[in-house]
């Protein structure tokens, strides 16, 4: 199986992230200001070129994530246990309200949040666009590819990315009868036993925006006689499916399908010939951080081989690595033997995002 | 001196006491009001404030959710109805019956309340969905087809609702008829009225306001609940304004300004209620407590007390113990199933949740704002119920409706006009616990002021004017006369608004800081993402602090309410 289709910035979208950079009072990037000549530094088994005495000495890491509440708790566990002298404290919320949330504070001049991670590379574009990262090009980011950093590189990287199948609950379902492909999701013999996410989902988004490229949009309005269940989270739709109250789910998430197999669970996956759907998980220092070199001191250890093993093997994240040298995952599969579903023009794709809101809403009765 | 003095040119500490409240109120109020109306008018580009141009599109927007609204319509009423007849009944019993273990049914009647909707709908939801749910997964191995029962319905959601708010029906209503007269309804039956007759012509019309502020209370709280509907409404697809408003602000980009214009429209539903209130109870007089003596009294109801009994234990049973055993059997499961398996069996969800840093701190926090609300809460809003319905200061009356509005208004929606109004306060309150406890103060005036406004309109203001003419002045007369006659109302209020400020929910989700995190929205996040039998356990955890909690409070309350007043 093999990568189908990356993303890549167009020209114009670099022209409007340039011209948008004054909005909202946001300060410019500090791009100059960046020590580009200073060597990196080598620290446990990564190289960062943070001030580690210095991240040290401010003591605390503030965090956004969009991330559940034990994934979240789980990512600062990881660097607080590499770096104990540095408290963590992190916010968590679903992408939009977390947004939300760093703008409004941002446009009253409070700058509280060191480091953020978001579901969805729209918002993260957007802050782009408006100058809310910090420019800070890692030592490690020699081991991503062009297309899973920002552009130019230095605002964010994709920390892994969550990829999506169809899953079933094996109790209900027999293996002959269970879904191959993703139109096998419009058989009506799933209507009203079927599963997806609310519109908050980046994943969600990127399904609808990939299956209506691929199958045209008639594929979602099928979808809507279904009458699916929407959820929030990942975990939920599993643990319906484990108990049987929803017999597939037409948005089965790999990390969370190894989460319930490893419990027991009586759920199978199946990865669509067509590929998987996958959302990016975007994280990058905040400019104006209150602890800037714990900041960037995270942003290495994040990206680093330590710290994408934490994320790829911890029981709530489970995110798929995108670094080159990536181990495999916890089932022993790796990232490549999947064929990955995303898009090739993320500004057209944010472009989409009324339309989604309003046909997915729409389909759920909001 | 009726008008607080200001004919007599200088300012009476009466009306200084009562204006200064009157700001403080108006200031938690209406700053973050001011907020909320311009996000809802609001029209352009919605990340970037102050607003770049206003209209009215969002509450034209708003005829788009028809259904929301009638569905928000059908489960608010319904619950507010069962919450009633289920308050009214149980404090009937409890404060006019000799039932048996009157006493201790009177203590438990108030853990409905603090187990939180939250956990019934948890706990309810493992119980009575239609596949997994332990009665239906009994009921199938009984032989039977389909699913005995269906809580992902309206009908569900309002039960689940109305076993909750049923308990602050009973607090508000019952703290009404223990302070009423019972001769009243003695000299109905001495001139030979039935029980029934009593009850219905008597009793009832004397608890007019306890049952009226209950109602425009309960269904307010309705209106605005948000953790039952997400819990059951949302697998059926069954959305009501509050867990809409929930996605609207959740996806990207949010649509604040139409969760704001429904947050808005719902005022002018309270506004009515409200209106519609005042009008009753200033068309009659509901004095009970007059300088006359009386001694609490029951009425001896001879068998029927068994048939009470059982009544009071079916309640219990529902509300209470059932949910709880659910929700201890689920947290020892790996997977929450109703026939026990040894290979189920775990105690990992206990290990897990007691290893979470976050929940711990969460815990604390939620426990020292708790009893901070209370405690400054209950100053703040007796105050304010005494400056509503007591002080004839000009424009006391409006007051009330400003008081109102946080009840009116979901908190989900409420939370971002506070985040706006105290993020750009030149102190630093936002982000820390400071502005959860603005945030508590605020969003509880309504119950504080209903609970103790429920008391005060019972005492016959002829007690404080006997002080007056004895040449007492206002604060001597409130400490001396007013003051015990409320202690009562007072310490109820306290336990209410305490458990009210650890269990709540939608306020706290935004303005949790990273360092004030509390407890409830850690238990919903553990619903999201990680499994329900953690949650339950969580929610277990909770309950157990809370009930700790609860009872050393209890027991300080008790000792305080005994001391003798000089």
């Amino acid at each position: 199986m093999a990568h189908k289709v990356h993303g890549h910035f167009t020209r114009r979208a670099l022209l409007k992230a340039s011209a948008a950079l004054p909005l909202v009072g946001i300060a410019m990037p500090n791009v100059l200001a960046q020590p580009m000549s200073k060597s990196p530094t080598k620290v446990l088994d990564f190289e960062t070129n943070a001030d580690v005495a210095k991240a040290e000495q401010e003591g605390q890491l503030v965090f956004y994530c969009h991330e559940n509440e034990a994934g979240t708790a789980g990512i600062m566990q990881g660097f607080n246990k590499d770096f104990p002298k540095i408290k963590t404290s992190y916010v968590r919320a679903q992408t939009g309200a977390l947004y939300s949330k760093i703008l409004a504070e941002r446009q009253a001049g409070r700058f509280d949040v060191d480091v953020i991670q978001l579901s969805d590379l729209a918002p993260a574009f957007d802050f782009q666009k408006k100058g809310g990262y910090e420019h800070y090009v890692s030592p490690e980011s020699g081991a991503y590819k062009k297309d899973n950093l920002s552009s130019p590189n230095g605002y964010f990287f994709w920390t892994g990315v969550d990829p999506a199948g169809i899953a079933y609950n094996s109790d209900k379902v027999a293996a002959a009868d269970a879904p191959k492909g993703w139109h096998d999701i419009l058989n009506p013999r799933w209507k009203g036993k079927i599963s997806c996410k609310i519109s908050a989902s980046g994943l969600q988004f990127v399904q609808w925006y990939m299956l209506r490229k691929l199958y045209g949009a008639g594929f979602w309005k099928e979808f809507a006689k279904q009458q699916p269940h929407a959820f929030d989270s990942r975990v939920q739709l599993y643990d319906r499916l484990a108990k049987a109250d929803d017999t597939i789910t037409a948005i089965g998430e790999y990390p969370a399908y190894i989460l319930f197999k490893s419990r027991g669970a009586k759920v199978e996956f199946v990865a669509p010939p067509d590929g998987l759907v996958a959302t990016p998980l975007a994280v990058g220092a905040v400019n104006k951080a209150p602890h800037p070199e714990a900041a960037k001191l995270f942003v290495d250890w994040a990206m680093s081989k330590r710290g994408q093993a934490w994320y790829q093997t911890n029981p709530n994240l489970y995110y798929a690595s995108v670094r080159t040298d990536a181990p495999p995952m916890p089932t022993g599969v790796s990232l490549s033997q999947f064929k990955l579903l995303y898009p090739s023009d993320w500004d057209e794709y944010s472009k989409e995002s009324p339309a989604f809101l309003k046909e997915w809403n729409g389909m759920l009765g909001l | 001196m009726s008008v607080a003095g200001a004919s007599a040119g200088r300012v009476s500490p009466q009306a200084i006491a009562g204006y200064g409240v009157a700001a403080v109120a108006a200031v938690l109020v209406l700053y973050p009001v001011f907020y909320l109306l311009q996000a809802a008018f609001d029209v352009g580009d919605p990340q970037i404030r102050p607003p770049t141009s206003y209209g009215v599109d969002n509450f034209e927007a708003l005829f788009n959710y028809p259904q929301i609204m009638l569905n928000t319509l059908v489960v608010s009423v319904a619950a507010t109805v069962m919450a009633l007849v289920i308050g009214f009944v149980m404090a009937w019993i409890l404060a006019r019956t000799n039932v048996p273990g009157r006493r201790a049914f009177e203590q438990l009647m108030v853990v409905p309340y603090y187990l939180t909707p939250l956990l019934g709908a948890l706990a309810w939801s493992m119980l009575g969905s239609p596949e997994s749910g332990f009665i239906n997964q009994v009921w199938r191995a009984l032989g039977a087809t389909g699913s005995l029962m269906d809580i992902n319905t309206p009908y569900g959601i309002a039960w689940v609702m109305a076993l909750f708010e049923g308990s602050v029906a009973f607090v508000m209503i019952a703290a009404v008829m223990k302070s009423m007269d019972p001769s009243l309804e003695e000299a109905s039956q001495v001139i030979g009225a039935s029980r029934l007759r009593t009850m219905l012509r008597i009793t009832l019309p004397l608890v007019v306001p306890g049952v009226l502020g209950a109602a425009v209370f309960v269904f307010a709280e309705m209106l605005g609940s948000f953790a039952v509907a997400l819990v059951l409404g949302t697998p059926n697809r069954y959305y009501v304004i509050t867990t809409a408003i929930y996605q609207l602000i959740q996806q990207y980009p949010p649509r604040v300004q139409v969760a704001a214009a429904m947050g808005v429209s719902l005022f002018a539903v309270m506004f009515l209620m409200l209106f519609v209130y005042r009008r009753i109870i200033t068309a009659g007089s509901y004095a009970t407590i007059t300088g006359k003596a009386f001694r609490p009294r029951v009425a001896d109801v001879g068998r029927l007390r068994y048939v009470l009994f059982g009544l009071c234990m079916l309640y219990l049973t529902v509300a209470v113990f059932l949910p709880i055993a659910t929700l201890l059997y689920a947290s020892v499961q790996k997977i929450a199933v109703a026939f026990p398996a040894a290979d189920n069996f775990t105690l990992n969800n206990f290990t897990a949740a007691m290893s979470m840093n976050a929940v711990r701190s969460a815990l604390t926090n939620s426990l020292i704002l708790g009893f901070a609300t209370a405690t400054i809460g209950v100053v703040l809003m007796g105050l304010l119920a005494w400056l509503i319905y007591r002080s004839k200061l000009p424009g006391s009356g409006l007051i009330e409706y400003v008081v109102m509005f946080p009840q009116a208004v979901p908190r989900l929606v409420f939370a971002f006009g506070m985040m706006w109004a105290w993020l750009v306060f030149p102190i630093l309150i936002y982000g820390t616990m400071w502005l959860l406890l603005i945030a508590y103060l605020t969003v509880f005036l309504p119950l504080g002021v209903r609970t103790i406004a429920g008391v005060m309109l019972q005492i016959d203001k002829s007690l404080e004017e006997c002080a007056q003419m004895c040449g007492a002045s206002w604060a001597y007369r409130t400490r001396t006369v007013s003051v015990p006659l409320l202690v009562p109302g007072l310490l109820a209020a306290w336990l209410l608004l305490f458990i009210a400020s650890v269990r709540e929910l939608g306020a706290s989700i935004l303005l949790m800081g990273p360092h004030s995190k509390v407890i409830t929205p850690s238990i919903v996040e553990s619903w999201f993402g990680t499994a329900s039998e953690l949650t339950a356990t969580l929610a277990l955890i909770q309950t157990m602090v809370v009930a700790a909690a609860m009872i050393v409070m209890m027991m300080v309350t008790r000792r305080l309410g005994a001391l003798p007043v000089d």
